[in-house]
């Protein structure tokens, strides 16, 4: 068993860090517990002050439009698409449902390898992973990926089940709510974001055609604590 | 397909790519440097260069560590050229309260001043561990140093962040 130390120099570096002989020593250490528990809120607030708006940074500047100008023409191609992705930036901030779902695809799309394993991970690493979102998941599918990632700034589980249809990727976005089921259509990914008792959950698959109906089986399966 | 249909499809391809990552690059650029402008101008430039070396892209799935990784060179290009003397923490603050400020929110504010006064060499690993969901495998990948030494970037990042918001040290 790890002693504080070694608990404290290993969560100070990750705080999201989970696994067996983290979750022994919290549970036998309860100052270590709570120093984990701060570093976690800490980096909760990190990740809300480094997500500064990308829209307040990016403002297209008249110098650059000119320059740009002079530049050959495979650059000036370049810079129209550039300038047309800024529109499209703008067009996106100010559609929160289109902006949700790439949201949800690129980080989906970042983590390929979330998708790679076939092995149904440990209970105890599922729980390490849902437990301080207070959720549980009854069985519905084998789930072989399971990690706390940084996603708007918040840290939200990210699950792969391997449902019967095939697999699926499953955030429990509690910060982010919806009013209505939300479809994501983008990339080869299908998949929905649904209204929870807490926040939301996006559940996207690749090649579903029932994607509709693995979400709710899902749904159905995640339990909120009290 | 046709030569023009290649050619389509290869924009096609840049535009989504910049369309989703964009604003990530953006706040990447924007903390590597803590200036607005010179964020602008380096993503702009590493789009560019994304844009002509788009083929050495091998997977779309590894499509933000490669643009992230052009964002840092371009950074450091500019930095050389432009010689950036960034000695007056307080008037970079005050330059990028624009940024900065978050109203209603004194402790994300007080977060964003601690963090842009943090030193560069803890700034980067923290924002690609904490904004961008790198593992500190990938951060190390990406800075060109071994996995220990992010890990203890990292260590001392919080703890300094820790100490400047006036919380317990609790270090080891």
């Amino acid at each position: 068993m790890i002693d504080c130390l070694e608990f404290r120099r290993r969560v100070g570096a990750e705080p999201s860090l989970a696994g067996s002989e983290i979750e022994a020593h919290r549970r036998n250490c309860p100052a270590c517990a709570r120093y984990q528990d701060e570093l976690q809120a800490m980096d909760a607030l990190i990740g809300r002050a480094l997500a500064v708006d990308a829209a307040r940074i990016g403002k297209p500047a008249a110098p650059k439009a000119a320059r740009a100008a002079a530049r050959p023409q495979w650059l000036a191609l370049a810079a129209s698409i550039v300038i047309g992705v800024s529109v499209g930036l703008a067009l996106w901030i100010s559609s929160p449902r289109i902006s949700l779902a790439r949201e949800v695809i690129g980080h989906v799309a970042h983590e390929p390898g979330s998708m790679a394993s076939l092995v149904p991970i440990e209970p105890g690493a599922l729980a390490g992973v849902l437990d301080p979102e207070g959720a549980r998941l009854r069985p519905v599918g084998n789930v072989t990926f399971a990690a706390r990632c940084v996603y708007e700034g918040h840290v939200v589980p990210h699950l792969v089940v391997r449902m019967p249809q095939g697999p699926v990727t499953v955030l429990l976005l509690r910060h982010r709510s919806v009013g209505k089921m939300v479809r994501i259509a983008e990339q080869g990914y299908m998949g929905v974001v649904l209204p929870a008792p807490r926040g939301s959950i996006a559940v996207v698959g690749r090649d579903q055609q029932d994607i509709d109906a693995i979400a709710q089986q899902v749904f159905n399966a995640v339990e909120w604590g009290g | 397909m046709n030569r023009d249909e290649r050619g389509t499809d290869r924009r096609r391809r840049f535009e989504t790519l910049c369309e989703i990552l964009r604003p990530d690059l953006l706040r990447f650029a924007f903390w590597l440097g803590r200036d607005r402008q010179l964020a602008e101008d380096v993503v702009q430039e590493a789009l560019l260069r994304a844009w002509k070396s788009l083929d050495t892209l091998a997977e779309e799935g590894k499509a933000k560590s490669w643009l992230l990784t052009i964002v840092r060179r371009e950074f450091a290009r500019s930095f050389e050229r432009k010689r950036l003397e960034m000695t007056d923490l307080d008037a970079l603050v005050a330059a990028e309260a624009g940024v900065l400020v978050a109203e209603e929110d004194s402790a994300l504010a007080e977060m964003r001043e601690a963090l842009f006064r943090l030193d560069e060499e803890y700034r980067e690993p923290l924002v690609l561990q904490v904004l961008m969901g790198y593992t500190t495998k990938e951060i190390a990948d990406q800075m060109g140093l071994q996995q220990g030494a992010v890990l203890t970037r990292l260590f001392r990042a919080r703890a300094r962040l820790r100490q400047e918001l006036g919380l317990a040290p609790d270090a080891p």
